[in-house]
């Protein structure tokens, strides 16, 4: 029983992806890098992981209530567009707030169609996805919009404490704020009840619907404040800064261990996979390799996981031992994305 | 084996059901519309020359709307490798050219395309994987591939008797036309008549019940990427010879235009029902809807708009009638 074959081998890899990954890249760092273990690696991984990170974070909750929102990327070009279009006119804090404000509406545009229409929420922010890219290159001619204010943002990947910079502290501390509700609070449990069976949920009083629009809405403000960020630390509104966002966001919140099934999953799993991906992408770019291969082999890891969940999980045992207890055994065979009536 | 399927193939038209009956009439009245409005919008418009134009330019993204037909008829929602396979067919297409020679590159670009899509189809048909999101992976990594192939550059043909063959016309049709109308009536009648075509709608319609009834689930599956794949190289071989010079992102968008297609045509997109046809007429409104946007002098970037809210009302009709039909 206890005999180490290749499907428990597999499966035990599955599990601790996260720490067999984080170890791969620590390996191949400390051999190929001089000085890959210093404060200073870590804190630079962090900042550029930030964008990044709160798209994954934008994701977390959603995959958990059995949904997806594949829009992330478009609305963070058109919160960054909305940011440095704004900062002229209503000043440069306000115009960081109406950048939230969008991806918040987009948002509840995005709740509006899943739970009123009752369209597939892989459809409608498919949709809403290419809508959204589409409106920011009309918005802004297809042509990137400077700051009138460029040093505004200067300070957000400055020095703090040694290890942050004030956005990345931003985003650990939206992580500490989505881990503590998800893991602490009733409400936050719900979610995962919501995500592995909406009608068991929905008859033991808790009202699904809810609960997935607040995900959509917290998805649109993650992803806003991902726009809002990159768009005041680069000075830049551009309409197709997210276009390439999507796969490492998603790539990141699988690695953590969060499935795309829905009911599984963590923020700080997902805080995890975004300091394993970021680590991975430092640790090739500095030993050369062209960071427009980032799509390839985030592409290739995204692959290559979802197929070992897949293979893993047939016997209906958790496939990653994410930091979740609480864990609602489904009565029914759940609605798969793609497969639904 | 065809005895099993044959009543699930029955059902899926759903005469009766008011979904049905919107969509045979929709699509034959929506054309006829769009052409009213193209005659009042532009002089132009009611051309020969305009509308050869309109059908030159469309036939190529047409074929991957065929396949994409296959694909949501299955229950397999949408393939979004498609740019990368298109990107692929064209760039070897072009680039194995000074090895393989034309035909031979040409050939070359489409069996890469195939294994592009025989990857889908595997993740997808047979580790049942989520669809979308397998072929946003995929499309990452080969589009990627392919940028790395020719470095973000383009890539140059060489002028050759199967590129003018492909420029060239046939009884005043042009050639990528015919293409287009050849592959249409092979698919026609394989998706409603044969057994492999009813298996896609078995499949679509209720995947447990046609496992249970011996249909091969997977197979059906990984083939509707499979031909996804093939026709997106075919698209992109045609386009990299006419155009002499293909780039990475030549295929950008396509898969937009696919689904649009295949959605506006009445197919829905969570499977069990669609046919070839309807997807036809779905081609030819993008293709009406996209000229237009040009004549009318919005700018280009709007495309991805209107496609995009085509998309949800078209989806939304589609729940609804379902909905009331009962098959909630």
């Amino acid at each position: 029983m206890n005999r180490i074959t290749p499907r428990t081998a597999g499966r035990a890899i599955v599990q601790y992806r996260l720490l067999v990954l984080l170890i791969l890249v620590a390996i191949f760092g400390s051999i190929t890098i001089g000085d890959f273990f210093t404060i200073d690696t870590f804190q630079s991984i962090l900042n550029r992981a930030t964008i990044v990170g709160f798209l994954a974070l934008a994701l977390t909750p959603v995959l958990i209530a059995g949904h997806i929102d594949l829009s992330v990327g478009s609305i963070l070009s058109m919160a960054g567009i909305t940011t440095i279009a704004m900062q002229p006119v209503i000043g440069n804090v306000p115009a960081a707030i109406a950048g939230l404000c969008v991806g918040v509406l987009i948002g509840a545009i995005n709740a509006t169609i899943v739970v009123v229409f009752k369209i597939s929420s892989l459809v409608a922010t498919l949709a809403t996805l290419l809508i959204f890219a589409s409106l920011a290159l009309l918005l802004t001619n297809s042509q990137p919009l400077s700051s009138t204010d460029p040093v505004f943002g200067i300070p957000l990947t400055g020095d703090l404490l040694g290890i942050f910079t004030p956005r990345s502290m931003m985003f650990v501390a939206a992580t500490a704020i989505l881990f503590v509700w998800l893991r602490f609070t009733p409400s936050g449990r719900n979610l995962y009840a919501v995500g592995s069976n909406a009608p068991a949920a929905k008859s033991a009083g808790i009202r699904s619907n809810a609960y997935v629009v607040a995900t959509f809405l917290i998805s649109g403000l993650f992803a806003g404040a991902a726009g809002v960020l990159q768009s005041l630390s680069t000075a830049t509104g551009s309409p197709v800064a997210g276009a390439v966002m999507l796969i490492p966001a998603i790539t990141a919140v699988v690695i953590g261990g969060t499935r795309l099934e829905g009911g599984r999953g963590s923020a700080l799993a997902t805080l995890g996979g975004v300091l394993a991906l970021g680590a991975l992408t430092m640790a090739l770019e500095f030993n050369g390799v062209p960071a427009y291969t980032q799509a390839i082999y985030t592409g290739v890891l995204l692959i290559i996981l979802i197929t070992l969940d897949r293979l893993s999980s047939r016997d209906g045992r958790p496939a990653s031992r994410t930091l979740r207890r609480v864990r609602v055994e489904p009565t029914t065979p759940r609605e798969i994305p793609g497969r639904n009536a | 084996m065809s005895t099993t399927t044959t009543p699930t193939a029955e059902l899926s038209p759903r005469l009766s059901t008011p979904g049905a009956l919107f969509t045979r009439l929709s699509v034959p009245v929506a054309i006829v519309a769009l052409l009213v409005i193209g005659v009042i919008v532009s002089p132009s418009f009611l051309t020969v020359a305009n509308l050869t134009n309109v059908v030159n330019a469309n036939a190529a993204v047409g074929l991957i709307a065929l396949g994409m037909t296959f694909v949501a008829v299955c229950g397999g929602l949408a393939d979004l490798s498609v740019p990368a396979n298109v990107a692929m067919g064209a760039l070897v297409a072009l680039g194995a050219q000074p090895v393989a020679g034309p035909l031979g590159a040409a050939l070359l670009g489409l069996a890469v395309a195939t294994a592009g899509g025989l990857i889908n189809g595997l993740l997808v048909g047979y580790m049942r994987i989520n669809p979308i999101i397998a072929t946003l992976g995929t499309g990452s990594v080969l589009l990627g591939l392919s940028q790395l192939l020719v470095g973000g550059g383009i890539v140059y043909g060489e002028s050759s008797d199967l590129a003018s063959w492909v420029k060239s016309s046939a009884l005043g049709i042009p050639v990528f036309v015919w293409i287009f109308v050849v592959v249409a009536l092979i698919l026609t009648p394989l998706l409603s008549r044969t057994p492999f075509g009813r298996w896609h709608l078995a499949v679509g319609g209720n995947y447990e019940a046609s496992e249970a009834s011996a249909v091969p689930v997977r197979f059906t599956k990984a083939s509707a990427f499979v031909l996804t794949g093939f026709l997106a190289g075919l698209c992109g071989v045609l386009l990299a010879l006419s155009n002499g010079q293909a780039r990475p992102i030549i295929g950008s968008g396509y898969e937009f235009v696919a689904i649009t297609a295949v959605v506006i045509g009445g197919t829905s997109l969570f499977g069990g029902s669609g046919s070839i046809l309807r997807t036809v007429g779905g081609v030819i409104i993008t293709a009406l809807i996209g000229n237009l946007i040009i004549l009318s002098g919005l700018p280009s970037q709007s495309a991805g708009l209107i496609t995009g809210a085509i998309v949800l009302v078209a989806v939304g009709f589609d729940v609804y009638f379902r909905r009331k039909a009962g098959r909630e």
